[in-house]
């Protein structure tokens, strides 16, 4: 199949003419070893024309800059899956021209068989200028068509244009140069471009020819009105904070009732299949491991879904952009970047889409560095476990403590994750292993109402991506801790007349769990546990925290519901029975410095295999991933143990 | 010599030289920061770094060590 590849500068209108071309029906492949990302796609078929489509990243010019750029450009001249492009098309943007000629000239002077299709004519008409179309053709030697991707006006053409030039072209045949420029022949290919642009753009009423340069390079106007106030010292720092505390905000409250309601549903799910299956081996499988692990990736969701809608909003608004260059200056401090802004952000939700996110990053240290903190950042599959302990220590219904915790809990997560950051900034040699001129060039989008239907459709996709990539993980995990806390004592027998038959599913649970391999498993932990004053239940329930970490809570409420049985009560709440909870002493196990203990294990140790697993991929090998492992969780038990026991000798039950 | 990097908040100057020996000078020139082109000081970071400038039609947020490649007039 012939390979059509789309290249251009960022905002060029490029992305607008791949989805029109595509349908958005697409798959994201990666550049093997590397990070950077393709779309590719079939040419939809009401084109009438069989080829495949593929979506390069955004680049200035076809000399590349960073380690990332390279490999993006290298998959222009060749990509390793598809081979090299039987046709470019260049986007353009006629309101930009004078920067968008250069990469349009690199890739002629490349030879590459191309098209230029020209976007944002409209905007320079607007401006009151007016493009000579058949001059620039001529000049360029390269046939151009405008196009405006959004309403499809003109795409037909290109497409026929396109059709014509893969009829007739024989890849084979092009000698494809590898551009290499100095700065001054850059600055010799731009007095080139001047003079085309003074060509082919002219002022559409005459009599302004004077001045008329100023006006044509002059930035959309209320773009620069609403800077002045966004990016002021007062209020454009207001406005960065309120936007924050919105995007928290929503992505917590807005996404909670809708994260009940999924935990409710697959709650009911697991217990009506055990009511159509009955209890076996079969049953409990379906029940718990399989729906409870579907349970364990679908819960997150509805919050990840809220995360892209509201970034993409920012995103398309311009407003990110200005976000990433507010924090720029301390993020530096620390050996971190502007660009490490939206990552970090999106940590709060999940790690896995914030790993993913790291990409636009373009230092490799800076990437790196941002990746590695990532996992300290408080994710969402945290907080259900905040809440249990929280509730632990204080009674629910004193809302204003139990949230004055939480706060201290994030502010200390943020500082604790900024200081490790600062820390292997240190040891970056040594760690990072990278090194890489650390700059911030950003162009500043022009301010713009977001397209609702592109931005859904744009967090749709997003979302597919996170399901199809930790959902499996996730999924496994929770399968194999099932049956590690299933077998091989699976099928206890105990006499059923001296136990009253409502207490009896949770006698054979306690049999069950005694007798499982987690259990072998956690007493193996249990001298761990014991110095965080603790013991092997609370193991086997962190060590089921692996899959993801709220599994934590269930793994409690069955490790101690069922080993801790009130007899005055048959319903006892996971708090209740926490409360009995005692060690070999007889002392009570669950007190304020253990459960300072556990929530300080939970705010840094690295317990999610599939943050793991995305690292692996995204950093290129394990090495990364284990020392987060051993850094973060071994130094989290190591606190834990030092805060647990400093706090009981000055007193602190 | 001023450079870019001196500019205060909605000042223009023309671009005169760049200097060649700064890593970040080819990608400047790349995004159309070259001599004899008009820039405009837009915006700073509530830091005052990075800078934002107008340059051939749009805005670009650069560093203050970065724009202190651009000598102006």
């Amino acid at each position: 199949m012939k390979i059509i590849t789309l290249v251009g500068a960022p905002n060029s209108g490029k992305t607008t003419l791949f989805n029109y071309l595509s349908g958005q029906n697409y798959k994201t492949v990666n550049y093997p070893g590397a990070t950077v990302e393709y779309h590719a796609a079939n040419l939809q078929k009401r084109f009438g024309l069989e080829a495949m489509l593929l979506d390069t990243p955004g680049i200035i010019s076809l000399v590349p800059t960073s380690k990332d750029e390279e490999v993006t450009i290298k998959g222009i001249y060749s990509h390793p899956h598809y081979g090299a492009p039987d046709l470019v098309i260049a986007t353009m943007d006629a309101s930009q021209l004078s920067r968008h000629l250069l990469l349009a000239m690199e890739l002629k002077q490349a030879n590459f068989d191309l098209v230029i299709a020209l976007t944002m004519v409209d905007i320079l008409e607007r401006k009151g200028f007016e493009i000579d179309i058949d001059k620039l053709q001529k000049i360029l030697g390269v046939p151009i068509i405008k196009i405006d991707g959004r309403s499809g006006e003109g795409v037909d053409e290109l497409i026929s244009v396109a059709k014509r030039k893969l009829e007739t072209n024989n890849k084979n045949l092009y000698d494809i140069k590898i551009i290499e420029e100095n700065n001054q022949e850059l600055l010799n290919l731009y007095k080139e471009i001047e003079k085309i642009e003074a060509e082919v753009i002219r002022p559409k009423k005459r009599g302004f020819a004077g001045s008329y340069k100023n006006i044509l390079h002059k930035p959309d106007e209320l773009t620069i009105k609403i800077d002045k106030i966004l990016l002021s010292k007062g209020w454009g720092f207001l406005i960065f904070f309120l936007a924050m505390l919105f995007f928290f905000s929503s992505v917590f409250w807005l996404a909670s009732p809708l994260m009940d309601l999924v935990d409710m549903f697959f709650g009911w799910l697991g217990n009506f299949t055990k009511e159509i299956l009955g209890h076996g081996l079969i049953s409990d499988l379906i029940s718990d491991g399989i729906i409870s692990g579907l349970g364990a990736v679908s819960v997150f969701v509805p919050q990840i879904l809220i995360l892209f809608l509201i970034l993409g909003l920012l995103e398309d608004s311009g407003y990110l952009a200005r976000g990433a260059m507010l924090i720029d200056r301390p993020l530096r401090k620390i050996g971190l970047n502007g660009r490490s802004f939206v990552p970090m952000v999106s940590g709060f939700a999940c790690a896995i889409p914030a790993i993913m996110a790291a990409r636009t990053i373009p230092n490799a240290k800076e990437r790196l560095l941002t990746i590695f903190i990532i996992p300290l950042i408080s994710c969402s599959a945290r907080i259900p476990v905040y809440a249990l302990l929280i509730a632990y220590l204080v009674p629910p219904e004193n809302y204003l403590l139990s949230g004055l915790i939480l706060t201290i809990i994030y502010i200390f997560s943020i500082t604790i994750s900024l200081t490790v950051a600062g820390i292997i900034n240190k040891f970056r040699d040594k760690v990072i292993r990278e090194t890489d001129n650390s700059t911030f060039i950003l162009e500043l989008p022009t301010y713009r109402l977001p397209k609702l239907r592109v931005t859904l459709s744009n967090m749709w996709t997003s979302t597919k991506v996170y399901v199809k990539g930790a959902g499996p993980i996730i999924l496994t995990f929770s399968i194999i801790l099932w049956a590690l806390t299933y077998f091989p004592n699976y099928n206890p027998q105990l006499d059923k007349t001296q136990i009253d038959a409502a207490k009896y599913e949770n006698a054979v649970q306690i049999e069950r769990i005694n007798g499982s391999y987690a259990a072998d498993l956690g007493k193996i932990f249990e001298p761990v546990m014991k110095p965080m004053g603790l013991d092997w239940r609370v193991g086997v329930a962190i060590l089921t925290s692996f899959a993801a970490r709220e599994v934590f809570v269930s793994s409690m409420a069955l490790m101690f519901k069922a080993t801790e049985v009130d007899e005055n009560s048959v319903q006892s709440s996971i708090i209740h029975s926490m409360k009995l909870a005692k060690n070999e002493d007889g002392s009570p196990m669950f007190t304020t410095s253990s459960i300072i203990g556990l929530i300080l294990f939970f705010i840094i140790a690295l317990q999610c295999v599939s943050t793991m697993a995305i690292t692996k991929r995204e950093t290129g090998g394990w090495r990364i991933p284990v020392l987060q492992f051993v850094l973060y969780s071994g130094g989290a038990y190591i606190l834990s143990v030092i805060v647990v026991n400093s706090l009981r000798f000055f007193g602190v039950a | 010599m001023r450079t870019a990097s001196e500019l205060t908040q909605g000042e223009s100057a023309t671009i005169i030289d760049i200097d060649n020996q700064h890593p970040s000078a080819k990608r400047l020139i790349e995004l159309g920061f070259t001599p004899g082109q008009q820039i405009q000081l837009v915006g700073k970071s509530f830091f005052n770094d990075p800078l934002a400038f107008s340059v051939r039609g749009t805005v670009i947020a650069v560093r203050k060590s970065e724009a202190a490649c651009l000598k102006v007039r």
